[in-house]
C-alpha cells in the first residue's frame, strides 16, 4: 500500500507530462487545411469549347468569326456555334496543328490547320454550354473555375502528362520512347515519399500489364493507359515493386475513401470517360460526378481538394493566345474547375496557371523541392482557396442548366384567412346555441340565444 | 350543456315535448336543482369522478411515450404539409402544400410551428392529436349525458379514453383522430338539436362535419349517416327550412377548401383532384375482411360485445337514439367495406358510438340511466351499485391492458400503416440528415419509407414501388421511371431497406437488394430494434438499412 501514493502521483504528472510532449510525426504537416489532395485529369477540351459562353469567365468574344483560311483575305469565316447533338470528331491536335492555328499569336488558324489535316474543320468553332455540361457549369457556379489555366506544352497528351507529374516534357517528341522515359527524371511522387507523404495513382479499367514495354504488342485503346499514366513508361516505376505498388486500379479509390486510406496526393486518369472526342461528354460528367460524389460522402471531404482539367487542347478553339514560357509551352487554356471546402464560392480565378501550378501548390502545402525550372516558376493555384472560411458543407451538385425555374409558390395566406376565418365563425356557430355570447351585446346576445321554447313560431304545430 | 339532464329532472306535464325529446327519457329544458341525500351522492359526485378518471386515464396512456418513435409515412405527409403551409424553408421544398387532403389539421399545426420549430414538430403534431382525442373523451360524456344520463355519458368517455383503437390513433398526428373530434362534435349538437328542435343546433352541427370534412374529406360520409337516421324518425327532422339553413351551412363551410386552393393558385393544385380519381379506381390495399378482423380487437371485444347486446335489450324501447348511433357506426363501416381503400384509422370516428352503446347497456342492466320516456330510476341497492362499478372497471381493465401492451409491445419488423409511429425511422432519418450531403438522393422500397425520410433526413427519396403509370399510383409521388438508370448516372446516393415495407412488398425489396448489389452497395447504417426470437429470446432485429451505392 505504501507505493499507492508515489504510483498514483507518478501515473498523475505522465498524464500532463507526456501530451504536452510534441509529438514527432512522420508525416510532414500540410501548411493548409488541405491534407489530401486529388487531381484528375480528362483530356481533348479548350476552355472556350466547354465554357466559352459561361457568364463572367473570359470566354469567346462576341465579334469572333473564324477565317477558314487565314492566308486568303477573301476568305468566309465561320462564328462559334453550338455543338448540342452535333457529331464531333478526334481533330488532329499535333504540334504543327498548334502552330498553325496559333498563326504567330494571330489566332486565327483553327480551321485552316484542321483543314490541312483533312478534316472539315469547322467544328472547331463549335461550344458546348450549360445545357449540354450542366454539371460542370453547375461546379463552378459553386466553386471555382479557372480561365486562364493552359496546358503546359503545345502538343498532344504525352509532353502534358510528364509536365502535370515531373514539371518536365520528358522527351523531345510527343510520344513515349521505345525505352521508356529517362530513369533521372524526378516526379513529384519521389518528393512526396521523400517526404514520408503517401500518394497513389489510379487509373481507370488498370491493366497492370500493359506498360511502356508491352503496349506495342497490345490491340486497341487500352495501350494508351501508359500516356495517361506515364509513370508506366518510367522503368524504375516499373521494376521497383515499392513504387509499382502505388499505381492501382480506379477502384481503390473508392474504397481508399471508405476506408479511411486515401493518400495525400492521388492522381487519377480515365480510361473511357475521358470526354476524349469522339467520346461522350455526358459519360465523363456521370465519371467526374462518381468521384466527387464519393468524396462528399467521406469524412476526407473536410480536408481535401479535387481539382480537375484537361490534358491538351484537342484541336478545338480558344481564343486566349498562350504566354510561351519555354519552347515546349504553354499550350492553349484547358477547362480546370477545383471543388474543395476551402474553394472559393462561385469564384473564376483568372490568375494565369498551367499544370505545373498543381506541382506547386503541392511542394508549397507540404514544403517539397521544386522538380524543375517550370515549378519553380509557376503560380500555386492557392489563391483559389479562402482557408479563412469555415470548411464547406459538402453539398451533391445538381445535373440541370439551367436550374429550373422555382416552381410558383401558393398563397399560404389565402389558405391560414379562409380557414382562420370558417374555424373563428364555427366557435361563434357553436357559442350562439350554447348561450356563451357573454362578449358579445346584451342584445344581441340574448336575441340571438334565444332557446326553443312553446311560444316559438312552429313549436306548438307539432 | 347543463340545462338537460335525463336522470335528475321531473316531467313539466305543462310544457309541450318535441317528438324527439319525448325521447329522451325525463330530459327537459330545465335547470338542474339537485337536492342531494344520502342515497344520491353516489350518483352526484360518481359519474363526475369517472369522468375525471376517464380525462386523467385518457390523457395518460395518450401522452405516455409518445414520441417515443419517429412519426409513420403519413404523420410525414400531414406534418410537411404544415410545415409547407408554414413555409419551413427545409421541408416546404420536400413535402408539397396541397395534396390529397383538405388542410385544417396542418393548419393548426402549422399555426404551432413558429412555437415549436421544426425538430420538434412531430411532438407538436401529435400532442395536437392527442388534445383532440381528449377533446373526444369529453364530447362523448356529453353526449352519452344527454342520451342517457351522466353515468352512461361519463362510462362511455372511460371506454373511449382506454379504448385500445382511439388511443392509438390520436396518439398519431393523423386526420382521423382530429376528423373523429368534429364528428364527434356534429353528434352532440345534432342530439342537442334533436333534444332542443332549435336550429342554431342544427346549424351547429352542419358546421362541425363541415370542420370535419375540412379535416378530412371522408368525414362526408357521416351526412350519409345523418340522411338515414332523419328518413327512418322523420319526427327529428321537422321543418324544411331550418334542413336548407344547415345544409346551406354545411356546404359552405366545406367550400372553404377548393376556395383557398383556387386562391392559393401555385404548384400541386390539380393534385387533389387527380388524388379522387386514383382513388376510385385503385387496387385494394387489404383484403375484404380487413375490417372484420382487425378492428374488433382494437375497439375490445368486451366493448363490442356490450353494444351488441344492448341494441338487442332494446330492441323492443328502439328509437332515434339506437337509430342514429348505429348509423353512425354501420353507414361508415359499410362505406369502407366497400371503398377499395382500406386503412386502419379510417373507422376511429365511429368509436365514441361504440362506446356509448356499450356504456348504455351496463346503465341499463345496473339501471345507471334511463332508458325510455318518463321512467324513474329503480331505487338501486348497494350490491347492485357494487356490481355496476365492478362490471366497468372490469370492462375498462379489458380495454387499458392491449392498450398499455400496445404501447409497450416491441416491433417483429411488420407494420400496419396507421397503427403507430415506426422504430428507427426518425434515427434513420436523423442520420441521413447528419452524414449525406445536401442535394442527396435516396432510393427507398416504397414510398412510406421515403416520407419518413425526407421528414427526418431533410433529403429526398424516392419510392421503387411507385407505379410509371399515372392510373397505379398516387398522384402525389414521384416515380422513378428508370432506377437502373438513375443509380448508373449517380442521381441516387443511397439505397434504404426497410423491414416493414419489405414484409409488404418482396418483390421490390429485393429488386431494391439487386441495385445494392449491383451498384456497390455498401452498408453505411443501420436501425436495430430489440425483440424477441422464437424461442423468446431478446434479440436485435435490423429495420432499417442504408446502402451507399455509386455507378
Amino acid at each position: 500500500m505504501k507505493l499507492v501514493r508515489p504510483l498514483l502521483t507518478l501515473f498523475l504528472f505522465a498524464s500532463f507530462w507526456f501530451p504536452l510532449q510534441p509529438v514527432h510525426a512522420a508525416r510532414p504537416e500540410p501548411n493548409t487545411p488541405i491534407r489530401h489532395f486529388i487531381v484528375l485529369m480528362q483530356e481533348n477540351h479548350t476552355f472556350d469549347n466547354y465554357f466559352g459562353t459561361y457568364p463572367g469567365a473570359d470566354g469567346i468574344p462576341p465579334d469572333t468569326c473564324m477565317p477558314v483560311d487565314p492566308t486568303d483575305p477573301a476568305s468566309e469565316c465561320v462564328e462559334p456555334f453550338h455543338i448540342g447533338n452535333l457529331p464531333i470528331e478526334d481533330l488532329d491536335h499535333s504540334v504543327v496543328t498548334f502552330r498553325r492555328q496559333l498563326n504567330g499569336g494571330r489566332m486565327n488558324g483553327f480551321i485552316w490547320a484542321l483543314r490541312l489535316r483533312n478534316h472539315d474543320g469547322r467544328i472547331a468553332m463549335g461550344y458546348y454550354d450549360g445545357r449540354d455540361l450542366p454539371y460542370y457549369w453547375n461546379l463552378a457556379s459553386e466553386y471555382v473555375l479557372f480561365d486562364r489555366f493552359f496546358s503546359s506544352a503545345h502538343g498532344g497528351s504525352v509532353w502534358n502528362h510528364m509536365y502535370w507529374i515531373a514539371a518536365v516534357p520528358g522527351t523531345e517528341k510527343n510520344s513515349i520512347p521505345a525505352e521508356g522515359f529517362s530513369n533521372d527524371i524526378v516526379t513529384i511522387f519521389d518528393r512526396l515519399n521523400e517526404a514520408g507523404l503517401t500518394w497513389k495513382f489510379y487509373v481507370q479499367n488498370y491493366d497492370p500489364s500493359i506498360t511502356y514495354r508491352t503496349r506495342t504488342e497490345v490491340v486497341g485503346p487500352r495501350a494508351a493507359q501508359v500516356v495517361w499514366c506515364p509513370l508506366l513508361a518510367i522503368p524504375r516505376y516499373l521494376d521497383d515493386p515499392e513504387l509499382f505498388r502505388h499505381i492501382v486500379p480506379l477502384d481503390e479509390y473508392f474504397t481508399d475513401l471508405q476506408n479511411g486510406t486515401l493518400p495525400n496526393v492521388a492522381y487519377i486518369v480515365p480510361s473511357g470517360a475521358s470526354e476524349h472526342p469522339p467520346g461522350s461528354i455526358q459519360a465523363g460528367q456521370r465519371f467526374v460526378r462518381s468521384l466527387i460524389q464519393a468524396l462528399m460522402r467521406s469524412p476526407y471531404w473536410w480536408n481535401s481538394a479535387f481539382l480537375v482539367t484537361y490534358d491538351d487542347w484537342g484541336g478545338w478553339y480558344d481564343h486566349v493566345p498562350p504566354p510561351q514560357v519555354d519552347d515546349y509551352g504553354y499550350g492553349f487554356r484547358v477547362p480546370a474547375f477545383l471543388v474543395s471546402p476551402y474553394a472559393k464560392r462561385g469564384f473564376i480565378d483568372s490568375t494565369t496557371y498551367d499544370f505545373t501550378s498543381i506541382l506547386k501548390f503541392i511542394e508549397e502545402n507540404w514544403d517539397l523541392e521544386p522538380l524543375a525550372e517550370r515549378d519553380a516558376r509557376a503560380t500555386s493555384i492557392r489563391n483559389a482557396f479562402d482557408f479563412t472560411q469555415p470548411p464547406r458543407q459538402p453539398a451533391f451538385i445538381p445535373w440541370d442548366w439551367p436550374p429550373p425555374p422555382p416552381t410558383p409558390e401558393p398563397r399560404r395566406s389565402a389558405v391560414f384567412g379562409l380557414y382562420g376565418f370558417t374555424v373563428a365563425l364555427a366557435l361563434l356557430v357553436f357559442l350562439i346555441p350554447a348561450r356563451r355570447m357573454h362578449f358579445l351585446p346584451r342584445s344581441l346576445s340574448s336575441r340571438r340565444s334565444r332557446p326553443s321554447t312553446p311560444t316559438h313560431r312552429g313549436e306548438g304545430k307539432r | 350543456m347543463s340545462d338537460l339532464h335525463p336522470l335528475r329532472g321531473t316531467s313539466v306535464p305543462s310544457q309541450p315535448q318535441s317528438p324527439a325529446s319525448r325521447h329522451l327519457g325525463s330530459a327537459r329544458l330545465t335547470r338542474r336543482h339537485p337536492t342531494p341525500t344520502s342515497a344520491s351522492v353516489f350518483d352526484r359526485y360518481g359519474p363526475s369522478v369517472l369522468f375525471a378518471i376517464a380525462l386523467l386515464a385518457g390523457a395518460l396512456v395518450r401522452l405516455w411515450q409518445l414520441n417515443r418513435f419517429g412519426v409513420n409515412s403519413d404523420e410525414a405527409v400531414y406534418l410537411g404539409q404544415a410545415a409547407a403551409l408554414a413555409h419551413e424553408p427545409i421541408l416546404s421544398r420536400l413535402f408539397p402544400l396541397f395534396r390529397a387532403h383538405p388542410l385544417l389539421f396542418p393548419f393548426f399545426v402549422a399555426l404551432a410551428l413558429p412555437f415549436t420549430g421544426r425538430e420538434a414538430l412531430d411532438l407538436a403534431g401529435r400532442l395536437l392529436a392527442v388534445g383532440f382525442g381528449l377533446a373526444t373523451i369529453a364530447a362523448t360524456m356529453a353526449i352519452g349525458r344527454l342520451l342517457f344520463g351522466r353515468w352512461v355519458g361519463a362510462t362511455a368517455a372511460l371506454f373511449l379514453a382506454l379504448m385500445p383503437y382511439h388511443v392509438t390513433v390520436s396518439r398519431q398526428a393523423l386526420l382521423d383522430g382530429p376528423m373523429a373530434f368534429w364528428v364527434t362534435l356534429t353528434l352532440l349538437a345534432l342530439v342537442r338539436f334533436a333534444a332542443t328542435q332549435r336550429t342554431s343546433w342544427l346549424v351547429a352541427s352542419a358546421v362541425a362535419l363541415g370542420l370535419g370534412v375540412l379535416t378530412k374529406e371522408t368525414a362526408v360520409i357521416f351526412f350519409g349517416a345523418i340522411v338515414t337516421t332523419f328518413a327512418l324518425h322523420p319526427e327529428l327532422s321537422g321543418r324544411p327550412r331550418p334542413l336548407l339553413v344547415a345544409l346551406g351551412a354545411f356546404i359552405a363551410t366545406v367550400a372553404v377548401h377548393p376556395l383557398a386552393t383556387f386562391l392559393a393558385g401555385g404548384s400541386g393544385t390539380e393534385r387533389t383532384s387527380q388524388y379522387l380519381v386514383w382513388q376510385l379506381f385503385r387496387r385494394p390495399n387489404h383484403e375484404w375482411w380487413f375490417y372484420a378482423w382487425k378492428i374488433p380487437p382494437a375497439l375490445g371485444l368486451a366493448v363490442v360485445a356490450l353494444a351488441v347486446l344492448g341494441l338487442i335489450l332494446v330492441w323492443k324501447v328502439w328509437s332515434w337514439r339506437e337509430t342514429l348511433l348505429v348509423a353512425w357506426i354501420v353507414v361508415p363501416f359499410t362505406f369502407f367495406q366497400v371503398w377499395p381503400t382500406k386503412g386502419f384509422p379510417y373507422l376511429v370516428a365511429t368509436t365514441p358510438a361504440i362506446a356509448l352503446l356499450a356504456a348504455r347497456t351496463l346503465g341499463r342492466l345496473f339501471a345507471l340511466g334511463s332508458a325510455r320516456s318518463g321512467s324513474v330510476l329503480p331505487t338501486r341497492s348497494n350490491w347492485r351499485r357494487g356490481l355496476a362499478l365492478v362490471t366497468v372497471i372490469a370492462v375498462a381493465g379489458s380495454l387499458a391492458v392491449p392498450s398499455i401492451a400496445q404501447l409497450r409491445a416491441a416491433t417483429n419488423g411488420t407494420f400496419l400503416a396507421g397503427s403507430g409511429g415506426v422504430p428507427g425511422g426518425r434515427e434513420a432519418g436523423e442520420w441521413v440528415r447528419t452524414y449525406t450531403p445536401e442535394g442527396t438522393k435516396l432510393l427507398t422500397i416504397g414510398p412510406s419509407m421515403a416520407n419518413i425520410i425526407q421528414f427526418y433526413g431533410h433529403r429526398k427519396a424516392y419510392g421503387l414501388s411507385v407505379s410509371p403509370n399515372p392510373l397505379h399510383r398516387n398522384p402525389t409521388y414521384e416515380p422513378v421511371v428508370n432506377p437502373d438508370l438513375w443509380l448508373r448516372n449517380g442521381e441516387i446516393q443511397y439505397v434504404v431497406w426497410d423491414a416493414y415495407s419489405a414484409a409488404r412488398s418482396p418483390f421490390f425489396a429485393e429488386k431494391l437488394l439487386t441495385y445494392a448489389r449491383r451498384y456497390h452497395g455498401r452498408v453505411v447504417h443501420t436501425e436495430l430494434v430489440q425483440t424477441v426470437d422464437t424461442q423468446g429470446r431478446p434479440t436485435d432485429l435490423p429495420v432499417i438499412v442504408i446502402y451507399e451505392v455509386h455507378p
